[in-house]
């Protein structure tokens, strides 16, 4: 399996800019394109997958520059929004259909070999119309494996997937990555998924590249409101917020903290009593047991915060508008909106 | 249900039998307009007379050559409508519009006009006129002009269909092709020519009942069919045109016969078409290109 590398690649689709973006995967890895919509992440798949030309960087496979070459030359497995699964044909005809291409001797062996390992025999003389849209996500995923891809793109794999779909796809897309050694690309809206397969993440916004690293990067240092929300933050809040808010209080605290775009909380700590510094007092709004905790939501001036309280909990649970009192560590708080361009 | 006078009532319209009466009515009506025109056709003439006409060679050669010309017609626009289909769906180009304009004038103008042009275009004398002849095709009341004048007012059908078929191929599921491994031209006939087809063959078979039909311009253009050039058949008209002149000479029980024994033909070949398309002798299935 081969080694990819996108450097400072742009393109632009109509009054659509992006780039520069930076990419680079090797066997055995995985890439995660985050982004709000219209940030890009279908644009950069395209592109990459050959379908946009190129207005700058180069494409480089194993060190080989192949910006120029057409899609169908490139061996990359693109899966792209809604799978692209052939209607005419059946699921026994779509995963057979690469091997055709190539006049695969064993075409038939092989497709058969390919339903058996997605759990599509049963199905092969079915049309997609009538999948499931996990069964469908499977014919998709052994099409795309039957042309024997040096790289996987997909966009947004996990759409339109039930719980137990999602899981199942996730432990797919892990061991073909595992087993087989084909570097992914995905691009997705799903954190818990995307945390689970992906070794490093882009984040897109508006056609620009805001951030790429690890997961433990983009926890310790969210570069927007919306990585803040995607890899979990409950407490994020967009500048212009706090600056309709109060001029004083919590909110001022905040906006002193603010960057350009806003600020991330960590998890607040209630504390007991009274005195203690940024110490600030909220009411609360829910009370509701769970297993990693009692989740608090207070209201503080008209912010919303959102904490949990480890066991051993109040008994009785707070009441409903009672008044907590509650601490923010400075470590805890994140600028949103400072940092430009790649890191790490 | 208990605020607003006017709701339980509007409710009861919709839902109710008074909705369902109204759309049998309507329906009921349109289809009795279809159907009586064709009772009175058929009860016109006698039994005897129809079967007459059905045995009659001349009937039989005015068929056989209006078949013959509409499916010449049909392969001609099978070969230039199509590919204009796909450039109006696939590509953006300056005067698009224009172009779209321009195909669909056939079939808005009354087409005596279309035979106007036609003849004006080939006149005896004209360079047109000798290249037709010189080639073998002439146009001037020969078979190769009733062609011409069936493929211009019938092209529009399949230029629009295969417009419209191509456009609902789903651009990513050609991607999802190339990216397979698929050249431009190969995703072309695996992919995109398969899932048009229906839709495009669909819009062949509209051409090609418009061109049976076809009377305005062949009157003009080809009002009675001598050999000559490729065609060694002997001199005959459509059967359009032979029963307009049954009509005009005042012989309304050989033109309703006449007009039968065409009428079952045509619902026997349409009817043949429906069931090959139930059986699965076509290529193509009912729900295969649902999403």
């Amino acid at each position: 399996m081969s080694a990819w590398r996108a450097e400072q690649l742009e393109t632009d689709l109509d009054h659509f800019h992006l780039g520069p973006v930076d990419l680079s995967l090797g066997t055995r890895e995985a890439v995660a394109v985050l982004g709000s919509s219209g940030s890009g992440k279908t644009t950069l798949l395209r592109t990459l997958a050959g379908f946009l030309p190129m207005h700058g960087g180069r494409l480089l496979r194993d060190g080989e520059d192949i910006s120029d070459w057409l899609p169908e030359e490139r061996a990359l497995g693109y899966v792209p929004q809604g799978l692209g699964l052939f209607p005419h044909r059946t699921v026994f005809g779509n995963v057979r259909y690469p091997l055709e291409l190539r006049g695969a001797a064993d075409a038939d062996l092989r497709t058969n070999a390919l339903l058996e390992r997605f759990r599509l025999a049963p199905l092969a003389r079915r049309r997609p119309s009538r999948l499931s849209a996990g069964e469908r996500q499977r014919v998709a995923l052994a099409r795309a494996i039957a042309a024997e891809p040096e790289m996987i793109i997909w966009d947004e794999p996990w759409q339109a997937l039930d719980v137990g779909a999602r899981h199942e796809l996730g432990v797919v897309l892990s061991e073909l990555r595992e087993q087989d050694g084909i570097p992914i690309v995905v691009v997705t809206h799903d954190p818990a998924l995307a945390f689970s397969l992906a070794d490093s993440f882009v984040v897109l916004d508006q056609g620009r590249m805001r951030l790429s690293g690890s997961a433990t990067d983009l926890l310790d240092r969210p570069s927007d409101p919306f990585v803040a929300r995607f890899v979990g933050y409950e407490n994020v809040y967009d500048r212009p917020v706090l600056e309709a808010g109060r001029a004083h209080g919590f909110t001022a605290w905040l906006l002193d903290r603010a960057g350009p775009e806003g600020v991330a909380l960590g998890n607040p700590v209630i504390v007991p009593t009274t005195g203690v510094p940024s110490t600030w007092e909220g009411v609360v709004r829910s009370a509701r047991p769970t297993p990693e905790g009692l989740r608090l939501e207070l209201t503080v001036d008209d912010l919303l915060v959102t904490t949990q309280l480890p066991r051993p909990w109040p008994d009785p649970l707070p009441a409903l508008g009672a008044r907590l009192r509650f601490n923010v560590a400075e470590a805890t708080v994140h600028r949103l909106g400072t940092r430009r361009g790649g890191s790490s | 249900m208990s605020a607003g006078g006017g709701t339980p009532v509007h409710r009861r319209w919709r839902s109710g039998p008074y909705w369902l009466a109204l759309q049998i009515a309507l329906s009921g009506s349109l289809l009795l307009l279809l159907l009586l025109p064709i009772y009175a056709l058929l009860t016109y003439a006698p039994l005897s007379r129809i079967l007459a006409a059905a045995q009659n060679a001349y009937v039989r050669e005015a068929i056989w050559l209006t078949l013959y010309a509409s499916g010449l017609a049909v392969l001609v626009t099978a070969l230039l409508a199509v590919p204009l289909g796909y450039l109006l769906a696939r590509r953006r180009f300056p005067g698009r519009s224009i172009v779209e304009a321009l195909v669909a004038l056939p079939v808005a103008v009354p087409h005596l006009m279309v035979g106007l042009g036609l003849f004006f275009l080939v006149l005896p004398g004209s360079p047109l006129y000798q290249f037709t002849n010189a080639i073998g095709l002439p146009v001037y009341d020969s078979i190769w002009g009733v062609v011409l004048v069936m493929a211009v007012v019938s092209a529009p059908y399949t230029v629009l269909a295969s417009q419209l078929s191509f456009q609902a191929v789903d651009d990513r599921v050609l991607e999802a092709a190339r990216s397979l491994g698929a050249g431009g031209g190969t995703a072309f006939i695996t992919v995109t020519m398969p899932i048009a087809f229906r839709g495009i063959l669909a819009g062949l078979l509209l051409t090609w009942a418009r061109a049976v039909s076809e009377v305005g311009g062949i009157l003009i253009l080809a009002y009675t069919i001598y050999p000559g050039g490729l065609y060694n058949g002997p001199v005959t008209n459509t059967i359009s045109v032979y029963i307009y002149d049954l009509f005009q000479a005042g012989d309304l029980v050989d033109a309703a016969a006449v007009s039968s024994v065409f009428l079952l033909l045509a619902f026997v070949l349409f009817l043949g078409v429906r069931l090959a398309e139930r059986s699965g002798w076509v290529p193509w299935r009912r729900g295969d290109l649902a999403p």
